[in-house]
């Protein structure tokens, strides 16, 4: 009978050693022994054998694996990479898995990038209309403006925007812009071209995001012709983003000073937004509004954005600038713009 | 003559599924291929009449496939399940409908991925029905499931063996399954409102309650066709025998 019971419980505990050796039951053995088939261990994606046809994303390169938001993760293990434009052989997990598990395996992923510093994909939030956005971007944009002031023929301009990410933390940013004015004969031209650079300051604050930027007007458009503004302006500013609930909050407060001139003539400018997603798959819509302010003008600009590739490297916005006080003057603009993150694969909508 | 008797009695058989435009057999007077068609005696004539028969081949099972990734749960070697014939030559798998007659939704059709095969091989589908998956095996299986247009329907992970989880199958057509993880493995849902057969492994299928008329039946084989088209004639409660060959 001790015989039957001892070799009873080596059955057991052997059958039990078999179902652990099986079954993973921690994230990092899940990763082992189901991801790391085309992801492999390290995240790097190289298996001796791959069995997928698209070369899986190497997750220890720190800029691919650091600067999309968790919800974009959460959309691709849930629902497989068509969930964000990628490889139908990438499988959704969202059946087999809860979401505290999966919000695990991106801190995992995540992981994959051993060289500290760069600032979390959490802070890349929608770009508003005229707040700087805080997060350093690879980004080319196109943005008109319509401007209507009253008893004044309408001003439109389209401005060119290129923006580069430099290593972890820094940015350079071109625009060029054209305009088109009138003040009794209309004048259409090149107008003041800018170039910029910004810098991340908080890369390891988990719970926002603050950077610094340097932008420099250089008089290129006429100042007779009403395109430029005839001098080089310095524009130091500071941007943070953060998010409250499932609510975008990006700010951001610049001085504009003319070279040469007295401090007198700066204009302060504050920008204020808010945002949040109506919908995070198959496609987002976006809505929010600004706070705009120049000195003592402000107004506000309601704005809804949209991405037109699941990948999100395409994404259009339109809105419109109303004045709250000082109405005459500032008038109304329309504002849209069409945005390409270059880095990213560019998919059409199914 | 055809190798099925005529003694009235369906042969075993036979689950469900169907195809699209497959080729098409024909009850014509392709000699040893095709047809018969007898009555069965009722006491009481039934509304609709039965189908059977028998699928055979010429072709020979292919090679065992060469396992490339988990020996330990695959095996060295798998079957080649495109064509799973026995040595008198009855092939399993193919799907043949009933054009025109439709039939009641089933609620879902299983599909199990068990040493790293899917099986079955071939499943009926209804539209708007369901694929129900689970895997047996301790290594990560999934189930991508595209159309014939390349439309992917779905790519569903599953890391828990026995872990169960149903999708939605939409429009008519063959979807075909694959695994991103062990890249022979095949199966195919053939997704059909109509009246069809599968193929069992002694190449019978059967097919009930097929209204009277006049029918060019569709087989549909992922690997082989049909080799010559067939139309069968069925009456009133009586069975017709329609053996098919494919190539």
């Amino acid at each position: 009978m001790r015989r039957l019971v001892a070799a009873w419980f080596i059955a057991l505990f052997s059958a039990t050693l078999v179902a652990q050796s099986q079954t993973p039951t921690t994230i990092p053995e899940m990763w082992n022994a189901w991801c790391a088939r085309c992801h492999a261990k390290d995240g790097t994606g190289k298996v001796p054998v791959p069995t997928v046809k698209v070369q899986p994303m190497d997750f220890s390169n720190c800029k691919l694996t650091s600067s999309e938001p968790d919800a974009d993760w959460q959309t691709a293990i849930t629902h497989g990479g068509p969930g964000v434009g990628l490889s139908s052989e990438m499988p959704a997990f969202g059946d087999a898995l809860s979401q505290a598990q999966i919000s695990e395996f991106i801190a995992l992923i995540r992981g994959f990038c051993k060289e500290p510093g760069w600032p979390a994909g959490n802070f890349n939030l929608p770009r508003p209309m005229f707040t700087e956005k805080a997060f350093p971007e690879d980004e080319f944009i196109i943005q008109p403006v319509s401007s209507h002031v009253k008893d004044t023929p309408a001003a439109v301009s389209l401005a060119a925007i290129y923006e580069r990410r430099i290593g972890k933390r820094a940015q350079l940013e071109t625009v060029l812009p054209f305009a088109s004015v009138s003040s009794g004969t209309r004048e259409t031209g090149l107008g003041d071209i800018e170039l910029g650079m910004k810098y991340a300051l908080t890369p390891r604050a988990t719970r926002y995001l603050a950077s610094v930027g340097f932008d420099v007007v250089v008089p290129t458009g006429s100042e007779s012709k009403g395109l430029g503004g005839g001098k080089v302006f310095y524009e130091p500013y500071f941007a943070a983003a953060t998010i409250a609930g499932s609510t975008y909050l990006q700010g951001q407060f610049k001085i504009e000073m003319p070279h040469g001139g007295p401090w007198a003539d700066r204009e302060v400018l504050y920008n204020v937004y808010a945002g949040r997603d109506l919908s995070i798959f198959p496609d987002t819509w976006t809505v929010g509004v600004e706070f705009n302010g120049e000195n003592e003008e402000v107004a506000l600009t309601p704005q809804v954005r949209r991405g037109l590739t699941r990948t999100g490297a395409l994404a259009a916005a339109f809105g419109v600038r109303l004045p709250v006080n000082h109405r005459e003057e500032q008038g109304i603009r329309w504002v849209g713009y069409l945005l390409w993150e270059f880095l990213e694969p560019v998919r059409p909508r199914r | 003559m055809g190798r099925i008797s005529l003694m009235g009695v369906s042969r075993a058989g036979a689950a469900a599924a169907v195809t699209a435009g497959a080729a098409i057999v024909t009850m014509a007077a392709s000699a040893a291929i095709v047809t018969v068609a007898m009555a069965v005696p009722a006491a009481a004539p039934r509304a609709g009449g039965t189908i059977v028969g028998v699928v055979t081949t010429a072709a020979k099972a292919p090679p065992p496939l060469r396992v490339t990734i988990d020996p330990d749960v695959c095996g060295q070697t798998l079957p080649d399940d495109s064509i799973v014939v026995d040595a008198a030559g009855h092939l399993a798998g193919v799907v043949l409908t009933v054009p025109g007659v439709r039939v009641a939704a089933p609620s879902e059709a299983p599909v199990t991925n068990d040493k790293c095969r899917f099986g079955p091989r071939v499943s009926l589908v209804r539209p708007n029905g369901t694929v129900a998956m689970t895997s047996k095996d301790t290594v990560l299986h999934t189930m991508h499931a595209a159309a014939a247009d390349t439309r992917v329907l779905f790519n569903v992970s599953l890391p828990i063996p026995n872990m169960k989880i149903s999708k939605p199958i939409d429009k008519p057509g063959v979807v075909m399954l694959t695994c991103s993880t062990h890249t022979w493995m095949r199966g195919y849902l053939f997704v059909t409102e109509e009246l069809a057969a599968i193929s069992g492994a002694d190449g019978s299928f059967k097919l009930d309650n097929v209204p009277a008329g006049s029918y060019d039946i569709r087989v549909w084989h992922e690997a082989l066709k049909a080799a010559a088209p067939t139309r069968v004639v069925v009456k009133d409660g009586e069975t017709v025998t329609l053996n098919v060959t494919m190539k």
